[in-house]
């Protein structure tokens, strides 16, 4: 039971992480690859108030949160300043950059990762309650988001996607409102971070690193980019597959590359069969994800 | 006469070409100005100088007296620079209405607080957006498209559509860059009208337009540019059967 939760738990936290990303690539249009360096900052940021500080544990998450968003605003406003092409290129270095930093720190933990994290709940309903709050926090995070894009605003996003130079033109401000998505984004995936580190206890510079990146994009993609659900999907099927899998009792030897062929095989037969995602559609949905 | 828009020696060159030479301008409302010349000639150019799309080297745009110079594209829009497109720039993914409703000068929807927390304000802002987006593809007989997505009309009415989506910036200004362009029948008709009003509701319109016709029927006044530069600025008519411009537009 206590493996069943914690794999519930990493699911949720997954579920945020893959539908905040969503809200700035599928949704933003927004090309960056390093929303895992937000989910770092906000793990390290609460992982470290906690070791230090008697502040209480949601505050820590909210500080982590804040300083994500922060961070992502110094990223997003230098590069978006340029051209909307040149995000991508400038969040691939800020991810590597970041976490370089982050390795080579003392009070990091450096290489070896930042342990001692205070447990703040004990006994048996540890897991129970973490699971809780962590699939609560999934299912706002993913209705709070759709309710975003279904009123004005996600209308707006939409048309700046669609022409920015007509949508600048009408009155709008669209480097404002692209900040706005992606502190949001880079915010939510610092809260998700932040329960990570209080639930686990433990984080490592190498769980951030950019092949985190391609899993959480891969869950977008598979699940169907700018779509409110398709990152649910995608983040339960990415992380159910490899888990259920342990279950054939295969020796080591298979198992670890069968893991990487059966994602290999998985994004493959997607992009041919269905390249809008599994609740992608085609036709008018599918534009609107930005994939035509 | 009060002029709604004013420019003062505007230029702008990229490199060693130059599409805005010492470029003085001014448009009054009511009146629509016709922008004629060849292709290349800066007249886009121009209209991009205006609405905030490019800032000029050198000179003063002024709306209604005001210079608005240091203004970007999205506040002109909001101080009322109305314009559209040679290429339309409709939001493709989207209904007619959804295109109309995003382009109100004063938009709630665009603002995260007042979507969250002011969400009263921005029902009734989008119920007002709603009734004028209603009443002007009314007066272009399109309202039965409202809900279709954009992409399904033909090119004619998408026009419309462009001219439409503009109008809903009540702003003093309309810039109208190449209304005609591939638009016949009705449309065209529809276009004239709708474009006429406007004018006589007092706003300054500018038209950049290939169809002299077109031109001649709603100007009476037009400039000719070539080069970055306004070579002639008068009545329709002079201009039309002047054969020194006639020559220069067909590269003669």
């Amino acid at each position: 039971m206590e493996y069943l939760g914690t794999i519930g738990i990493l699911i949720a936290i997954y579920i945020i992480l893959a539908a905040s990303y969503n809200l700035v690539i599928g949704y933003g249009g927004l090309a960056t690859v390093a929303h895992p360096i937000f989910f770092a900052i906000g793990a390290y940021v609460s992982g470290l108030l906690a070791i230090h500080t008697t502040l209480p544990p949601p505050v820590s998450v909210l500080v982590g949160s804040g300083c994500a968003m922060l961070a992502s605003l110094l990223l997003a406003a230098s590069a978006l300043r340029v051209s909307g092409d040149y995000l991508l290129i400038a969040s691939l270095g800020f991810q590597l950059g970041l976490l370089q930093l982050i390795k080579n720190l003392a009070f990091t933990g450096g290489p070896g990762g930042l342990g001692g994290i205070p447990a703040t709940i004990v006994g048996p309903s540890r897991t129970p309650v973490y699971l809780a709050i962590a699939v609560v926090l999934a299912i706002a995070t993913v209705f709070a988001i759709r309710a975003l894009v279904r009123g004005p605003y996600g209308r707006a996003i939409t048309a700046m996607r669609d022409e920015e130079l007509a949508f600048s033109a009408l009155g709008r401000n669209a480097m404002s409102m692209k900040l706005v998505i992606f502190a949001i984004g880079c915010g939510i995936a610092g809260i998700a971070g932040g329960i990570y580190t209080f639930y686990f206890q433990y984080i490592s510079p190498d769980q951030f690193e950019v092949l985190q990146s391609a899993a959480i994009l891969t869950m977008v993609v598979l699940g169907g980019m700018g779509t409110a659900f398709g990152p649910v999907v995608g983040a339960v099927l990415l992380l159910a597959i490899p888990q259920a899998i342990t279950f054939l009792q295969l020796p080591p030897s298979i198992m670890a590359p069968m893991q990487g062929i059966i994602f290999t095989l998985l994004v493959l037969v997607f992009l041919f069969l269905r390249p809008a995602g599994i609740l992608g559609d085609t036709g008018r949905r599918r534009r609107s994800a930005g994939l035509t | 006469m009060s002029h709604v828009l004013r420019t003062e020696g505007l230029n702008k060159r990229f490199g060693g070409i130059v599409v805005c030479d010492d470029v003085n301008l001014t448009i009054a409302g009511g009146e629509i100005l016709g922008l004629i010349g060849p292709n290349g000639a800066g007249k886009t150019s121009l209209f991009n100088l205006i609405s905030g799309v490019l800032r000029p080297d050198s000179g003063t745009i002024r709306l209604n007296g005001k210079a608005v110079n240091g203004e970007p594209l999205y506040r002109r829009a909001r101080l009322g620079v109305a314009r559209t497109w040679q290429h339309m720039l409709l939001f493709r993914s989207m209904t007619v209405m959804e295109n109309m409703l995003v382009a109100p000068r004063h938009y709630p929807g665009e603002s995260i607080l007042r979507v969250t927390v002011g969400r009263a304000g921005v029902r009734s802002a989008e119920r007002t957006a709603r009734e004028r987006a209603h009443a002007i593809l009314d007066r272009m007989a399109l309202d039965g498209t409202a809900d279709m997505p954009v992409t399904d009309l033909p090119f004619g009415q998408q026009k419309l559509i462009g001219l439409a989506r503009a109008l809903m910036n009540d702003g003093p200004l309309l810039l109208l860059d190449e209304p005609m362009a591939g638009v016949e029948g009705a449309a065209y008709e529809t276009m004239q009208r709708v474009v006429r009003q406007e004018a006589e509701s007092g706003r300054a319109i500018c038209v950049v337009e290939h169809n002299v016709s077109f031109i001649r029927d709603l100007c009476s006044r037009a400039v000719f540019m070539i080069n970055g530069r306004i070579l002639q600025d008068g009545p329709v008519e002079e201009l039309i059967s002047s054969t020194t411009l006639t020559e220069l537009y067909f590269g003669a």
